[in-house]
């Protein structure tokens, strides 16, 4: 009988199917395409065929814009939201409309020709996060931004680009988007009622029944979510309470970089390098201002979603936001628990 | 500058590029040709798939053999299930129950080749009128809350199989995007007491740059807040929650607009894959049907979806509605 099961935190449904199942090892990605390494704009040495950087880790005898740095930061080249201007917020009938007014950055995490973040130092990866808070930071200057948005896309499946130079992206944007709104006010209601973060609630049940657990070591649970949408989804969640990645201390993003190594590799041994996303869940801005929501640090749980790209998104899935899951996750953890990195 | 625009009836922001926007030339999307071969859904196989539930056949066939125009046929694989109780239960935080509910397969002609631009409108009125028959039929279930047709065309639409097919879900409870949309609209009607959707169509009609056809009963048009490029909507002019209850005039002039819309994005798009959604208001008693109008969504796999959509629930339209039309209506 398939099961249906209800995100706790926006109320989602999504069907688990258990009678069509394929085994988790027949979901594992096709082979990949083929790519030309010399092409890439990412690469040391052809800093020139990038906009210029707005942050850069690199020897302090190295020249901006210079070859010898570790991590770059540039805009990207077809921004989805620009930097200057206003927002002119204006009504065409009943439509609202206003200017996109935005950062849309590219985060270049190696010199190297390198695909997967999974391969990436544990030193490398730590450089990474500890980038990804400060450009957060750097972003809640500017107050004419509500969320910043840090994801990765990797591989074609994934809406990535031909080139396969790890990179991740951060998007800030003039509004709270919806998915964010909704998940920032599943949690309230729940705090609301209990008292309690509905996060921290699902770590505690989480490792108490140990089913869907993948890893648990140095502060941070992964686990594949109850009511995941796709097979193999992920969770990475901080097991300390904390609404706020950019809180996170140097220890702690340490920690993180082995754990998101671990886990993404065990998806690429397990399931032959799939496509995948990932997604930072953070806070807003949190700016004192009326209207302020004043148990956010509470009630909010930051944590990463990773969406493995195996299955494809259908008509159904876009009608309804009623997902199908073709696996049970208990099966996809136990899957990635018995993966040996 | 991007421009971004918010959907009026659920409130998510697409942005809208309309500096370099795309033109049709610029998209790289998978092709579908299909490939033929062994098919479920073609005459002489329907002991393949299991029994028919309802079909328009020609006198004196018998069920289950060759001589149907449009057979409805339970899913293979089912999402759901139909028999049992929905037994509603908690786990700790989490909420869960008995997956039930209905997943058909509408096999819309016997053509395994034929899309439904190769279709005569009169072969796509008898695939209309049994997506109303199967829709009355199921409504009588009073476990269902929402039923969902849906059609994958090709591959990358999410299709498993060739044989063009419409796929329909009765679930047991209302789906979140709809809820969603049942809100706006809720809260628009008690604001204004007007549809909004009834709203969306005057303005769409006296702005005229995103239509692309209309006739008595319809409009199509890219709507101003399309979460894809070439998104299109198809509306009914007349106001109603539900596509079941559409007469036979509205039924042959959805046929007649369905077909030369799809014809257009087909002319536009060579071997195109596409979804398209008929969304419709909830049934059995969740839903007012004065504030909700049912429409079909039509949208075209020409992009992924990547981490900043699924993260934020914000689209990027690389191009912009009006200019769809454009193209859409110069072919």
């Amino acid at each position: 009988m398939p099961e249906l099961r209800k995100d706790p935190i926006i109320g989602r449904w999504v069907i688990i199917a258990t009678e069509r199942s394929r085994r988790p090892d027949q979901f594992a990605s096709q082979s990949k395409e083929q790519e030309d390494p010399l092409a890439c704009p990412f690469c040391e040495g052809k800093e020139s065929q990038t906009p210029p950087e707005i942050y850069a880790i690199r020897p302090r005898n190295s020249n901006r814009n210079g070859p010898g740095w570790h991590l770059r930061v540039v805009p990207s080249i077809s921004p989805f939201l620009r930097v200057e201007g206003d927002m002119d917020r204006r009504g065409n009938g009943l439509y609202d409309v206003m200017n996109g007014v935005g950062a849309h950055e590219i985060i270049i995490e190696t010199n190297q020709h390198i695909a997967n973040i999974a391969d990436l130092s544990e030193d490398q990866i730590t450089k990474v996060l500890n980038c990804y808070s400060d450009r957060i930071l750097d972003l809640e200057k500017d107050s004419r931004l509500k969320y910043a948005l840090v994801f990765k896309n990797y591989g074609k499946g994934s809406g990535g680009m031909a080139i396969r130079h790890t990179r991740s992206q951060l998007i800030a944007t003039p509004i709270n988007p919806k998915r964010v709104k909704e998940e920032l006010a599943g949690s309230r209601a729940y705090y609301e009622y209990h008292e309690r973060c509905v996060f921290c609630d699902l770590i505690q049940q989480e490792i108490e029944q140990q089913e869907r657990v993948i890893l648990d070591f140095d502060g941070f649970l992964a686990v594949t979510p109850f009511a995941g949408r796709f097979p193999f989804e992920t969770w990475i969640l901080p097991k300390k309470h904390c609404c706020d990645y950019t809180c996170m201390d140097a220890e702690s993003r340490r920690n993180l970089a082995r754990v998101l190594k671990a886990v993404l590799l065990k998806l690429k041994i397990g399931l032959n390098d799939p496509d995948y996303n990932y997604v930072i869940h953070t806070a807003p801005f949190r700016r004192q201002k009326v209207g302020y929501w004043k148990t956010i640090d509470q009630d909010y749980h930051w944590h990463i979603e990773i969406m493995p790209r195996l299955t494809k998104v259908a008509g159904f899935e876009w009608g309804t936001g009623f997902y199908i899951c073709p696996l049970p996750p208990e099966e996809t953890a136990k899957f990635l628990r018995e993966v040996k990195i | 500058m991007p421009e971004l625009r918010r959907d009026p009836v659920v409130g998510r922001w697409v942005i809208v590029d309309t500096d370099k926007p795309k033109k049709p030339e610029d998209f790289k999307y998978d092709q579908f040709v299909p490939e033929g071969g062994l098919c479920p859904f073609c005459y002489g196989n329907e002991f393949m798939t299991p029994p028919e539930i309802n079909c328009f056949r020609d006198p004196g066939t018998a069920a289950n053999s060759p001589g149907w125009q449009t057979r409805v046929v339970a899913n293979k694989f089912p999402a759901l299930q139909i028999e049992g109780e929905l037994d509603r239960k908690g786990v700790g935080i989490y909420d869960m129950s008995n997956g039930i509910g209905a997943h058909e397969v509408l096999i819309e002609s016997p053509y395994h080749n034929k899309d439904i631009p190769d279709l005569l409108e009169q072969e796509i009125e008898s695939y209309l009128k049994m997506c109303c028959v199967r829709l009355m039929d199921l409504k009588k279930d009073s476990r269902f809350k929402y039923i969902m047709i849906f059609r994958n065309f090709g591959s990358s639409a999410g299709a498993t199989l060739e044989h063009p097919h419409t796929q329909l879900v009765a679930l047991p409870m209302v789906p979140k995007n709809t809820l969603e949309e049942i809100h706006g609209a809720r809260d628009y009607y008690n604001y204004r007491e007007r549809c909004i959707f009834c709203d969306i169509l005057r303005q769409e009609i006296s702005d005229k740059e995103r239509i692309i056809l209309e006739n008595k009963y319809f409009i199509s048009f890219c709507p101003f807040v399309s979460r894809f490029p070439f998104e299109i909507m198809i509306m009914p002019k007349q106001h109603s929650g539900y596509f079941s209850h559409m007469s036979p005039a509205e039924i042959s002039a959805l046929a007649q607009i369905l077909k030369a819309t799809l014809t257009k994005l087909k002319k536009v798009f060579v071997n195109l894959s596409y979804n398209y959604i008929i969304h419709n208001a909830p049934i059995n008693g969740e839903a007012e049907v004065e504030y909700y109008h049912w429409y079909i969504e039509i949208m075209p796999k020409l992009t992924q979806v990547a981490g900043f959509e699924w993260g934020t629930g914000f689209y990027l339209d690389p191009t912009s509605p009006e200019l769809a039309a454009q193209y859409l209506k110069a072919v």
